[in-house]
């Protein structure tokens, strides 16, 4: 029973909001709220509140894929297009230009004018990184390539078991004062191709690690557990 | 951390009228918040993503019902958020193991009066308020909040019976709103 007194009903609707309420009474505050204009607000405003709760954890980074999924689920960008030839599109949707500051967005925009430049230029140099046991040279486990395109592709060389109860995370650090960046999860053993949207302009001495987290991939924004592999791109080709 | 300078309702709006950069604005600026909540409400990244992802598609099928009269943009997207949250906790029905460190210390976060100026010269009423409860009620109130937790899950993981929690919630809840309409 949903009480008529202002005061109690709000109450009920903050337990809602908060998702303490259980079938059948869950059910007839939803629909409460969704017909009543007065009952919407009172959620909505116990939803301003709670933010002050959400504003006091710290934020994460999404994983650079997280953005490219999104627009593939809107049908924005169709899967065929993920590595598109298109200057204009590919570079609208290069998440590397997410990390440039709104000067150098504006030159971007500037330079945009000019036929060609923005076609040519994150897309012609190709990267290896060979990633290593730390401190081991010896033991190469994986190998990263970026191609021309900026395709990178990840392969194991080595047959690794993982905990079942732990996974394997792929990151990428360019600037440490920006921290690492999640690359997603890694299947032990298997490879893993991501597009140039996704993975950004490649730079010499970028470093790529993987770690070894909690099933599911760290809690945190950065690496939580030890490093398995790590190694820097060198560049081996460009235009 | 909620920007005041970013216009929340007219940004839905935009999407509401199929502006593409509106929402990618709207995902640069709210992203990083929304993930930290998930990933603090399910403990895990990989399904915190996967939560973020649905409830962004879902803001923008559905920003056309977002209605500013109703209140406000930022808190309307979290509340898509929290829903997508707390339904793959429950289908999980499963706990995950996690540090309730911070969640320990801010139920131990009691008035002080230096505090209580703070809070009201910075806009964080439920803050002052959440801190003018006495422990027992403010506590569940947070384990709900950034666990997901049921009725149930508070009563054992604090070990007190189910009725005094619900009671305490209750409580809490119209002493919070009794404060935060004052």
């Amino acid at each position: 029973m949903i009480p008529e007194a202002i005061e109690p009903r709000r109450a009920l609707i903050g337990e809602y909001v908060l998702g303490l309420l259980e079938e059948p009474e869950a059910s007839e505050v939803r629909e409460l709220i969704a017909h009543d204009r007065e009952a919407a607000r009172m959620a909505l405003e116990w939803e301003q509140h709670l933010l002050e709760l959400a504003d006091e954890l710290p934020p994460q980074t999404p994983s650079l894929v997280l953005w490219e999924r999104v627009q593939q689920s809107l049908g924005w960008t169709p899967a065929s297009q993920a590595t598109t030839a298109d200057g204009f599109s590919g570079w609208w949707n290069s998440l590397g230009l997410w990390r440039l500051t709104s000067g150098a967005l504006a030159l971007l925009v500037l330079f945009s004018w000019l036929p060609g430049v923005l076609r040519d230029a994150p897309s012609s140099a190709s990267f290896t990184a060979v990633l290593q046991v730390p401190g081991e040279s010896a033991k190469p486990g994986w190998v990263v390539t970026v191609d021309g395109d900026g395709t990178l592709n990840l392969q194991s060389l080595v047959a690794d078991q993982i905990p079942a109860n732990q996974s394997v995370q792929f990151w990428t650090l360019i600037d440490p004062k920006d921290g690492p960046r999640s690359l997603g999860l890694i299947e032990p053993g298997k490879g893993t191709t991501l597009s140039a949207e996704q993975i950004g302009a490649v730079q010499a001495g970028q470093l790529f690690e993987l770690t070894l987290e909690p099933e599911g991939g760290s809690p945190l924004n950065r690496p939580t557990g030890p490093v398995l592999y790590i190694g820097r791109a060198v560049l081996i080709a460009s235009n | 951390m909620a920007d005041s300078e970013f216009d929340y309702e007219g940004t839905l709006e935009a999407c509401a009228r199929g502006d593409k950069g509106a929402f990618q604005r709207l995902y640069q600026r709210e992203a990083g918040q929304m993930l930290g909540l998930a990933i603090t409400l399910l403990g895990r990244r990989d399904q915190a993503e996967d939560c973020l992802h649905d409830a962004l598609v879902k803001v923008w099928h559905n920003a056309d019902r977002f209605d500013r009269s109703l209140g406000q943009g930022r808190a309307w997207i979290y509340s898509i958020l929290r829903y997508r949250a707390l339904n793959q906790l429950r289908s999980r029905g499963r706990l995950v193991d996690t540090d309730d460190g911070f969640i320990e210390q801010m139920a131990d976060d009691s008035a002080q009066a230096e505090d209580i100026a703070s809070d009201q010269s910075e806009g964080r009423e439920l803050r002052r308020c959440l801190r003018q409860l006495e422990r027992p009620r403010r506590h569940p109130i947070l384990l709900a909040f950034y666990r997901g937790l049921t009725h149930e899950q508070i009563a054992s993981r604090l070990t007190t019976p189910l009725g005094t929690i619900k009671g305490r919630i209750r409580a809490g809840l119209r002493a919070l709103q009794e404060c935060l309409q004052a």
